[in-house]
């Protein structure tokens, strides 16, 4: 990766997760989904800056990369990065949450906003990945799937039906992002339903498996873009919940909260500190 | 005569081409005599000779050859 | 579809509503190219191994993996396939419930789902491989049409149907082979719309699926007992023909619903919803299963348990008119 492309995600990152903290403000007391939003950031940034072939002139045709955000309670990073491209407007993103709006807590389906599929029912996006994949090797087309599931998420029987099924089939054209930052709802992994060694379980079930740091853009985008194989490929990107601002980091309060404007202000305050 | 009743009802149900038919076809041996073709087939020879085969013979019927075999126990004369 | 003549009906007859259901979706691909089948470790068993062998590229077996199977053929329809998933009944339809809520319901993403051998046929494995619930539940999901057709005729028919209408279809098989034939020729067939089989006075029977060839007998028995009996073939459970309903609540003394499916939730319940928006509407007999699971059996067997056999039927109505 070149350094201006490198330069191009790690800007795209930062925007990200100014975005996502004011969609958290935006929600008001309906309260959003922070932390698993905030631990996708750097994985969306190299997927949308660098990897896929998808952007604001595109994102109808039927040529362009797809990404499926199964993990869909971490649709602000997704809206974010829609607005971002330019597809979804800035008065858009201000009604999250809101009545009657095209951005709820979890995606919905809308293809003049770029929105493929209606997540947040965990353990569906990987599937619907597959039939993608299917079809576009089917019909000889060179377009590639993304999904981005989370690690509680691989709690789901339904993945591993999927995770059984590509391999099979040999899509590689189709790869998994799993966000391992290592939390789900109520607690850790490890206090809820543990889940280690995600890279030889994915490994074992006959995937491309690379472990990565979830926030180092140039290892993601390599892994990203390697392509070397018959087999579809899984990225188990280590993250941390929360990541960006020094108050949700690893804390798992982040999950879904309401953000205060004092708690606001004072993340704009360090964030503008870091730039 | 019904062998050649038998014959011809085996290349129609199993839409075999006659050039391919031979009396040594099984089931499950050539693609057209698969689970439905015998299905077909049963249902062919039932109605063509008026009977009505009986479970265990529907799953003897491995072959043509056989097949006269079970037909005679009906009453089917291929003398 | 190839022409349809009695040759075709007695043997789709003889074989029964799942071999049927597998050659015509070998008939209908050579004209629907997009055509596409996901199934779950189930090829012979939907009469699908010719397809499997002479289409295979159209063809996908997940393996015993129904939620997964539901999103793989989203996945496929979203680009444009014409999907066909099958695999028995209660794991076509309850194991992978909310996948089909989530993908046909709310992203109406549209798939034709086919349901094995549905209702009692296979007792004889026990009620985990029956399926009496199943309408019920996806009748509460909007965006689905469920079809049950009476005999193998009408399971060709419906699943051409089905490929073109404008929304996922549930098409929900009963019977096993030799499968009585209601329909003895070709005849008009359209999602939605019931079919009056015979005319009366007395007595409207509503039924659906295999039930409605009891429905036919028990009809003759009444006749003899002087009750006429309007019999409908409400093939389409939803959504359902509102009009025929209205018609019989007209003049009919007693109405009645005959299904291989539970009273609470499937075809019974779906008429009861009209009727109590009629005035005066007449009784309703709702004849099926009445909420509980027996010991399994043949499907003979089980009929008479839960008295569908035609002459229940037709004491029943019988018992409901004195």
């Amino acid at each position: 990766m070149n350094n201006l492309e490198k330069k191009n995600a790690i800007d795209l990152a930062k925007k990200l997760r100014k975005k996502i903290l004011d969609l958290s403000f935006y929600a008001g007391s309906s309260s959003s989904h922070f932390g698993g939003a905030l631990s996708s950031a750097d994985i969306v940034a190299s997927l949308f800056g660098e990897v896929m072939n998808f952007n604001k002139k595109n994102f109808k045709s039927s040529s362009r990369d797809r990404f499926i955000l199964s993990k869909g309670h971490g649709c602000m990073v997704y809206y974010a990065v829609l607005n971002i491209l330019g597809i979804i407007p800035d008065e858009k993103l201000k009604t999250f949450e809101k009545d009657s709006s095209d951005l709820l807590g979890h995606p919905v389906k809308n293809s003049e906003i770029g929105i493929d599929f209606s997540t947040g029912s965990l353990g569906m996006g990987l599937s619907l990945g597959i039939g993608l994949s299917l079809a576009f090797k089917r019909k000889e087309m060179k377009n590639r799937v993304f999904v981005l599931v989370g690690d509680g998420e691989c709690n789901e029987g339904s993945i591993w039906e999927s995770a059984l099924c590509a391999p099979n089939l040999e899509l590689n054209n189709l790869t998994v992002i799993i966000d391992h930052n290592n939390f789900q709802q109520t607690g850790s992994n490890d206090e809820i339903m543990s889940i280690k060694n995600l890279e030889s379980k994915w490994s074992s079930f006959n995937w491309n498996t690379i472990l990565v740091d979830g926030h180092d853009i140039n290892k993601l985008t390599t892994a990203l873009k390697s392509n070397n194989s018959n087999l579809p490929k899984a990225i188990i990107a280590k993250t941390i919940k929360g990541k960006g601002f020094s108050f949700s980091e690893n804390n798992n309060d982040w999950h879904h909260k309401v953000m205060t404007n004092k708690t606001y202000q004072e993340a704009k305050e360090e964030i503008s500190k870091n730039d | 005569m019904s062998k050649e009743k038998y014959t011809s009802i085996f290349i129609e149900t199993l839409a075999i081409e006659k050039s391919k038919f031979n009396e040594n076809i099984k089931y499950n041996e050539i693609p057209e005599w698969d689970s439905i073709g015998h299905m077909t087939l049963m249902s062919g020879l039932e109605e063509g000779f008026g009977i009505s085969l009986e479970t265990d013979d529907i799953v003897d019927f491995s072959s043509y050859q056989k097949g006269i075999e079970i037909l005679e126990k009906y009453k089917v004369s291929f003398k | 579809m190839t022409e349809i003549n009695k040759k075709k009906i007695d043997l789709w007859s003889n074989i029964g509503s799942r071999a049927t259901f597998g050659l015509a979706a070998l008939e209908l691909e050579k004209k629907i190219k997009e055509l596409f089948v996901v199934t779950c470790d189930v090829s012979t068993s939907a009469g699908l191994d010719r397809f499997r062998k002479q289409v295979p590229h159209k063809y996908v077996d997940v393996g015993i993996s129904e939620q997964n199977m539901i999103g793989v053929a989203s996945g496929l329809s979203t680009e444009g396939f014409k999907v066909i998933t099958t695999t028995f009944a209660p794991f076509q339809t309850l194991r992978c419930c909310e996948q089909i809520k989530v993908n046909q319901g709310y992203m109406k993403t549209k798939i034709v789902m086919v349901g094995l051998a549905s209702g009692l046929v296979l007792g004889a494995l026990g009620f985990t491989h029956c399926s009496i619930e199943e309408v019920g539940v996806l009748r509460s999901i909007p965006n689905l049409a469920i079809v049950s057709p009476a005999d193998s005729l009408e399971v060709v028919k419906s699943l051409e149907a089905a490929l073109n209408y404008e929304s996922s279809v549930y098409i929900r098989l009963t019977g096993g082979s030799q499968s009585p034939i209601v329909n003895s020729e070709d005849y008009k067939f359209e999602i939605g719309k019931a079919i009056k089989l015979t005319d009366g006075d007395d007595v409207t029977i509503f039924s659906c699926g295999a039930m409605v060839h009891n429905s036919l007998e028990a009809a003759l028995i009444l006749k003899k007992n002087d009750i006429s009996c309007r019999v409908v073939n409400m093939h389409t459970i939803k959504p359902v023909d509102v009009d025929s309903i209205k018609e019989s609540a007209k003049f009919s003394k007693l109405i009645v619903t005959v299904e291989e499916h539970n009273i609470i939730g499937g075809l019974g319940s779906a008429i009861s919803e009209e009727l109590t928006k009629i005035k005066d509407s007449p009784k309703l007999l709702r004849i099926g299963i009445n909420d509980k699971y027996n010991k399994g059996g043949s499907y003979t067997y089980l009929q008479k348990i839960y008295e569908l056999l035609p002459e229940q039927i037709s004491n029943k109505i019988i018992k409901n008119l004195t």
